[in-house]
């Protein structure tokens, strides 16, 4: 009977339930839509990141506080039996789909070959090319925009790299990598005025070193130099294979990537050739808190001089994207909450003041004020739940309406667009359920206070009312 | 005649004092009476002598300010709020000027209500519910809603649903006031086949000269105070043919 | 930022040794003396930088040199004279590490192996290797080599390989002139094998008791369009304190 009155009252108010329900079903809708453009978010954002540098990365210990300054000095002692260690553990074996290593570097890029003398600055990375491109296989969540063709590293070529693009533009490469939106830079401006040549110099120097380097026909070549783990200038040749356009522009100006053996061979020399992190990509990321527990007990066991950082930790940015959502995403909900609360709260005081008399009545027939209350919350209650399940729906079909519209976006930091979709609600149960059941239970405690007065009216005065 | 019958209603000195902001108003000062069992009794008087007030606290829906208030042998001041409730669920049906069923239930739902509040089981319900539909002859009226029934149906309706209980009391508040005499006629034949029935004890409210040519008791109210009580020599009793 | 710009100055004199029979560690040895004459001393040095030919900047320095007693690293303490805009600037060198100060700021800052990749403070490394020390030499054969002033040199041909960890040059190529083990033409190769600087010492005249290069012409291997020359003048022995190869002392330091 409380169920059927409820439902009944619901549906005789037709407008002013409507009204009502629309705010719930509207917040209910805008949080699971808003929810499911912020879970692709997070997904796409962690795809590229673990595609890029993986799960978890080794370093030595204190790399990642003071390695930028010096990457040569953080070398890990005997990488590649701490990788066996590592891919032959038990526990880890399972949960590791790609682990490798990588070396970082700075130096500077020069291209002085036939009449250039650019040189920049560079950060570089030197990585095994076929673990790379397994890495960026990785889709647990199956959001990852197809791959994009072009220049890569390549295993049987240890001397070809890729540049950024903004390096590309600095170092006069345009033209001969042929790029797009890539001005040639300006002539250096020399202060002095030409100067007699001095021809004795120059033949000296050309019969020593040639008028000009034969070039490698298909590509470019840089020379990068950089001091080495000792102190000792080193310097060798990097095939430009092409740019590897970068989304963050400090990043796009100093990027260059080699394979392994270049990097080990130019920061190293004649010393140990070590590794400064060994990358670990898990097949899912839910183990990565295992992984980490797992990796950081076979470090204490061995005594090993190394520390374990997580993906998040390398990329702060991300950290803040996540954060920065999440506040959105809980500023909305409250917006949503407040406007659901004062349209249920408004409904089901008008109710109560409309039904005063069969309050009186029915508290004459001997309902207790419980039952009065009881009765008025229900009917908030059963108002929030329809609501909610017609937000839900909408949800759905919103979502179903936007991820086959064909739509990209750029997301901050990518290179290039991406196709744009909502992960749909049932890819995120929590957030469907908790979604539903906090409007409903805002709906119900919204109405808790005008089945408070109800209840508490007193029956000859709710008798006198018409 | 009647059989002298312990009085189901007992007052004794009661007062009932309302505030209404900074006056306090007197509706009931200082009544005594007793009214008896099985009987149709009428509590009659101008507007404002404080008919209303007295039938609500008889039927425990008002405390009295003071004084002392028995309901069937019960002394009802001293029940708390729940308590009474569940004691008026129990014991006392309500008729009410205005009708007062619930809208969105049908009639036969309005009917079967106060059943539920006894914790009556559904096939003793349905039974019962059934029974006085028929006996107000609304049983084809059963799933209509209160909207769609005249004035005199509601009020059957309003009856069936007081009785079906088989209260020991039922307060009647004008009763006949919102229809018209031929109606009002059958109304009261109705009443009178119920107490007949089931021996229920029937309380009006009332200054319809119609209604109160039936009555049985009469107690006289003018400004809260009692005037007179009586018992009409020619008072019609018994079923109506 | 401009980087510093150290000149090292190496100058070797020594009186003509008898020929005998040399082990190629004699040889480095003897031609290590022509450019180093074993004893404290100063010069005024000219370094002038071509770029493609044309010359662009000139300074003139003056250079402390002395030897280091424990290591044998040679040390190198630099001020600057000309241009005015550079005058009272220092710059202390031992090996690895290069302070360089700045009298308008009291500063010292020291300037890391890695920025010393390019320009000119990459080019102090070549003079103040200590070839005897931290290299191991084999003899390959003899040699006839133009010099810088285009002329026929009889040379032994060496090659030295890096003998430590913090040798700054991984292999030397190495001709001296047979006889007089004057010091002809140096390549300096990095770990990575490819040529970083090639070294001529011309223009040997009497220095301090001994024939000794009166300039050495520079040619970066790397960014061809490089050569710097430094004409080395002055020479004098003097005696130079401890102290002024100690980083915290330069503000203090008045030299003459």
């Amino acid at each position: 009977m409380l169920f059927k009155i409820a439902f009944r009252n619901i549906l005789r108010n037709r407008r002013r339930s409507l009204m009502t329900g629309s705010a719930v079903a509207v917040g209910a809708m805008a949080m699971l839509v808003f929810g499911g453009y912020i879970t692709y978010i997070f997904a796409a954002f962690e795809t590229g990141l673990v595609q890029r540098i993986g799960h978890l990365t080794v370093f030595r210990s204190g790399y990642f506080v003071f390695g930028a300054g010096n990457p040569a000095g953080y070398g890990i002692d005997d990488y590649q039996d701490v990788m066996r260690v590592i891919a032959a553990d038990p526990v880890l074996r399972p949960m590791i789909r790609v682990i490798t290593p990588t070396q970082s570097l700075l130096g500077i890029a020069g291209n002085f070959s036939g009449g250039n003398n650019a040189a920049k600055t560079f950060l570089g990375t030197g990585v095994i090319p076929s673990n790379q491109q397994r890495m960026r296989q990785w889709d647990e969540y199956g959001v990852a925009p197809p791959e994009v063709p072009g220049p890569r590293l390549s295993d049987d070529a240890p001397q070809r790299g890729l540049i950024g693009g903004g390096m590309a533009r600095i170092l006069g490469l345009c033209q001969e990598l042929k790029l797009e939106n890539c001005p040639t830079p300006p002539p250096s401006r020399d202060a002095t005025p030409a100067a007699p040549v001095d021809q004795n110099l120059t033949a000296l120097a050309q019969s020593e070193l040639g008028s000009g380097d034969v070039k490698n026909a298909t590509m470019p070549q840089l020379d990068l130099l950089s001091a080495t783990a000792n102190g000792a200038p080193n310097v060798v040749t990097l095939e430009v294979a092409g740019v590897a356009v970068q989304g963050v522009k400090e990043l796009d100006d100093n990027y260059v990537a080699m394979p392994l053996q270049l990097a080990q061979q130019l920061v190293y020399g004649r010393g140990e050739h070590k590794a400064t992190g060994i990358v670990l990509q898990l097949v899912r990321s839910e183990d990565l808190r295992a992984a980490r527990a797992r990796l950081q007990t076979l470090i204490a066991q061995r005594h090993l001089d190394l520390e374990v950082r997580d993906f998040a930790e390398l990329t702060p940015f991300y950290v803040q994207v996540v954060r920065l959502f999440s506040a959105i995403f809980l500023f909305i909900t409250l917006i949503m909450g407040v406007i659901v609360l004062f349209a249920v709260v408004n409904t089901m005081t008008m109710n109560v003041m409309e039904r005063t008399n069969e309050i009186g009545t029915i508290r004459a027939m001997g309902v207790r004020r419980n039952g009065i209350r009881l009765q008025f919350v229900t009917e908030g209650w059963m108002l929030g739940a329809i609501a909610a399940t017609v937000g839900v729906i909408l949800a759905f079909i919103v979502e179903a309406v936007i991820n086959h519209a064909g739509l990209t976006w750029l997301p901050p930091g990518n290179a290039s667009s991406v196709p744009f979709r909502l992960a749909t609600p049932a890819e995120h149960p929590p957030l469907l359920i908790g979604t539903w059941l906090a409007l409903v239970l805002l709906a119900t405690v919204a109405a808790l206070l005008p089945a408070n007065r109800a209840a508490r009216l007193p029956v000859v005065d709710a008798l006198r009312h018409v | 005649m009647s059989e002298a019958a312990a009085p189901v209603v007992r007052l004794q000195h009661v007062v009932k004092t309302y505030h209404a902001g900074a006056v306090d108003v007197a509706a009931i000062r200082d009544i005594s009476l007793d009214i008896p069992a099985h009987r149709f009794s009428m509590i009659v008087g101008p507007s404002g002598s404080g008919k209303t007030t007295l039938l609500n606290l008889i039927g425990c829906i008002d405390a009295a300010t003071s004084g002392r208030i028995e309901v069937c042998g019960e002394d009802v001041g001293r029940l708390p709020d729940n308590a009474l409730a569940d004691f008026r669920a129990r014991n006392i049906g309500f008729i009410f000027q205005a009708f007062s069923l619930v809208p969105v239930l049908s009639a036969y739902e309005n009917i079967e209500y106060p059943l539920l509040l006894v914790g009556m089981p559904a096939a003793e319900r349905r039974r019962r519910t059934l029974a006085m539909l028929d006996a107000v002859g609304l049983a084809a009226q059963a799933r209509q809603r209160p909207n769609e029934l005249s004035g005199g149906q509601k009020q059957r309706v309003a009856i069936a649903r007081a009785l079906v209980k088989q209260p020991t009391i039922v307060l009647a508040d004008e009763p006949t006031a919102n229809l018209d005499s031929t109606t009002g006629a059958a109304i009261i034949a109705m009443m009178h086949r119920m107490q007949a029935e089931q021996q229920t004890t029937f309380i009006f409210s009332t200054h319809d000269q119609q209604l109160i040519s039936h009555s049985e008791e009469t107690f006289a109210i003018r400004d809260g105070m009692l005037l007179a009580h009586d018992v009409p020599a020619a008072a019609t009793t018994g079923a109506f043919a | 930022m401009r980087l510093a710009k150290p000149i090292l100055l190496l100058l070797a004199l020594i009186a003509p040794f008898p020929v005998l029979a040399q082990t190629p560690q004699e040889i480095v040895a003897a031609a290590d003396k022509v450019r180093n004459p074993g004893q404290p001393f100063r010069a005024t040095d000219t370094l002038t930088e071509y770029v493609a030919g044309r010359p662009r900047d000139q300074d003139q320095l003056v250079v402390y040199a002395k030897e280091d007693p424990g290591t044998h690293q040679f040390r190198n303490l630099v001020r600057y004279v000309e241009p005015p805009r550079d005058a009272g600037k220092m710059a202390l060198f031992d090996k690895h590490d290069l302070w360089f100060y700045d009298p308008s700021s009291q500063a010292s800052v020291r300037i890391s192996p890695q920025q010393r990749l390019i320009g000119q403070a990459s080019i102090g490394d070549v003079l103040t290797v200590n070839l005897v020390v931290d290299y191991n030499v084999t003899l390959l054969h003899d040699e006839t080599i133009t010099d810088a002033d285009r002329q026929q040199r009889q040379c032994w041909h060496l090659d030295l390989k890096a003998a430590t960890d913090t040798a700054i040059y991984n292999r030397v190529e190495y001709w001296v002139e047979k006889g007089s083990f004057h010091p002809v033409k140096a390549k300096f190769f990095s770990d990575s094998g490819r040529l970083l600087k090639i070294l001529y010492y011309r223009g040997y005249r009497e220095q301090l008791g001994s024939l000794r290069p009166g300039q050495a012409v520079i040619i970066d291997a790397v960014d061809s369009s490089l050569v710097t020359t430094i004409q080395f003048g002055d020479l004098r022995f003097q005696d130079i304190p401890e102290t002024w190869f100690q980083r915290d002392f330069l503000p203090r330091l008045r030299a003459e």
